[in-house]
């Protein structure tokens, strides 16, 4: 597990997802990126029932399990703010029993799926991310494997990330910014996708305010 | 074939001596006709002798006169050239069936393969002569007689003494740990943990170091069984590269009679290896060439350095 950052490409003006992505696919095998196969990164809602609220009215906290094909004997359960949980995929089925606790958001399931390119001892994973039948976006996600600590390594992954995204670079993510030296872990990765999938369901639902 | 004959040979000869042979064994076959006839029926019994007698004498007459000619041709034919290179290996240049055998053409290859590889190796060892890489204290060139038998003392050090040094480098650098085993023997197995960035095996023989191996922070060290693994490679390409490196570096750091300044000067060396990932590179300013971040360090000034911008 390297050091992770995703981030989310804007689609070409006049062009479609798909035409963007074959864009961006072209540019990392001039690079010398070699393709590896598929990954697929998935992410459910679940709001916090009404009953277990209590009279004080609390709002409903939102958590969301999500799946990552990178690790696929674990689930990850985030909250917004709050802490992740890495569980193996029983997690599921144990969401299922606790129906009462969590009621799933009908519709809120995103995912973002794509091709998998390795260049030397980075790996890119570049996705279409859709929401149902629909295509809203693409992640880009660029990790360098030998390093563990954020701080180290960022100058270099932006080198390499501007190499094929051009002015399209992403600036630091935020979880960077949290954990000076501590160990980059898959769950700092999973609460970047989770900020990615937010903000494209944000997004849709106010295209006139959040134009990117 | 061509290989075998040359101009020496009379090939014109060579013909009436094959049709030699054949007038030859023609004749022979005459007389063992003629023996197989017997005695033609003549009147009286000595008249049968008599022209059984004389033919067969004709037939051996003719059988002599063919061999004096085969003789004389075999005499003109010449001998073929003995120049093949293998000696009696080039007679297998004659086996006909080239196709399912081609043994002589690759005896001929292998030979000059060899000869090639001997006299490469005669220049390499000419070359890497000139760049003593003997790490002992043994003079090169003096007498067996002269040179004591006893090994340089600095080959054999109480492990004890070993393990001083080794504590006191590990207390010089803090963000450098360094853990001493003796799994395999006396030779002590270091594991020297830098920061977060990397974990590097060294394998030691008394105080002089033999070999190391450089993996992620976040790669296994350990085998199944719990055991340092000292053969594995790292999984990562820059961290191969860093471990040419640091071979590179063991051989150039040489005294052979102070060995813990040595080991104190390559822990030095090491220790720049802390900014791996956040040093760019002194010649080009960038952090990435071919995908590697700076792997060189100077082994004087401690720069960084992309492999292929080091001067």
């Amino acid at each position: 597990m390297g050091v992770t950052c995703v981030s989310q490409m804007p689609v070409a003006e006049g062009k479609s997802v798909q035409q963007t992505v074959e864009l961006l696919t072209r540019e990392l095998e001039m690079l010398g990126a070699e393709k590896q196969g598929t990954f697929c990164v998935d992410d459910e809602t679940y709001h916090t029932a009404a009953s277990t609220l209590g009279s004080q009215g609390q709002a409903g906290k939102l958590m969301y399990v999500m799946h990552n094909s990178e690790y696929p004997l674990s689930c990850f359960a985030l909250f917004e703010n709050g802490p992740c949980l890495v569980a193996d995929t029983n997690f599921d089925v144990l969401m299922v029993k606790l129906k009462g606790f969590f009621q799933s958001a009908k519709a809120s399931k995103i995912e973002t799926r794509g091709t998998r390119y390795q260049y030397y001892d980075f790996l890119v994973k570049v996705g279409t991310v859709t929401m149902g039948p629909s295509a809203r976006g693409i992640s880009v996600e660029g990790e360098y494997g030998p390093s563990v600590v954020a701080s180290d390594c960022w100058s270099l992954l932006l080198e390499f990330l501007q190499s094929f995204l051009g002015s399209n670079t992403p600036g630091a993510p935020t979880v960077f910014g949290n954990r000076h030296d501590a160990v980059y872990s898959p769950a700092d990765t999973m609460l970047q996708y989770m900020g990615l999938f937010n903000k494209i369901r944000r997004q849709q639902q106010g295209p006139v305010a959040g134009i990117r | 074939m061509a290989d075998v004959l040359s101009v020496g040979v009379n090939l014109e000869a060579f013909a009436q001596a094959i049709s030699a042979i054949q007038a030859l064994r023609s004749s022979v076959s005459r007389v063992f006709d003629c023996l197989k006839d017997g005695m033609r029926n003549k009147e009286t019994l000595e008249g049968r002798e008599k022209a059984f007698i004389a033919h067969f004498q004709d037939n051996l007459h003719s059988v002599n006169r063919d061999l004096n000619e085969l003789e004389r041709l075999s005499n003109l034919v010449g001998k073929p050239s003995e120049n093949h290179p293998l000696h009696n290996s080039g007679l297998l240049s004659l086996d006909p069936v080239q196709d399912k055998t081609p043994l002589y053409s690759q005896l001929l290859q292998a030979y000059k393969w060899s000869n090639k590889l001997q006299y490469h190796a005669g220049l390499a060892s000419g070359l890497l002569n000139q760049q003593s890489l003997k790490r002992s204290a043994n003079q090169m060139g003096v007498s067996a007689k002269r040179r004591p038998k006893a090994q340089p003392t600095t080959l054999v050090l109480p492990p004890q003494y070993v393990d001083d040094v080794i504590s006191r480098i590990d207390r010089m650098f803090p963000e450098m740990t360094i853990h001493l085993s003796r799994p395999n023997g006396t030779s002590a197995m270091l594991l020297v943990t830098l920061g977060k960035v990397l974990k590097v095996i060294v394998v030691m023989r008394s105080l002089f170091i033999d070999r190391t191996i450089v993996k992620g922070y976040n790669e296994n060290v350990y085998t199944e069984d719990g055991k340092l693994d000292i053969w594995s490679k790292s999984n990562y390409q820059v961290f191969q590269k860093v471990t040419d490196h640091a071979t590179t570096a063991l051989l150039h750091y040489q005294l052979p009679q102070m060995p813990d300044v040595v080991v104190r000067s390559f822990m030095t060396w090491l220790r720049s290896y802390i900014k791996l990932f956040q040093a760019p590179c002194q010649r080009c300013g960038k952090f990435l060439q071919d995908g590697l971040p700076p792997t060189w360090r100077d082994f004087r000034t401690l720069e960084a350095f992309h492999d292929t911008c080091r001067q």
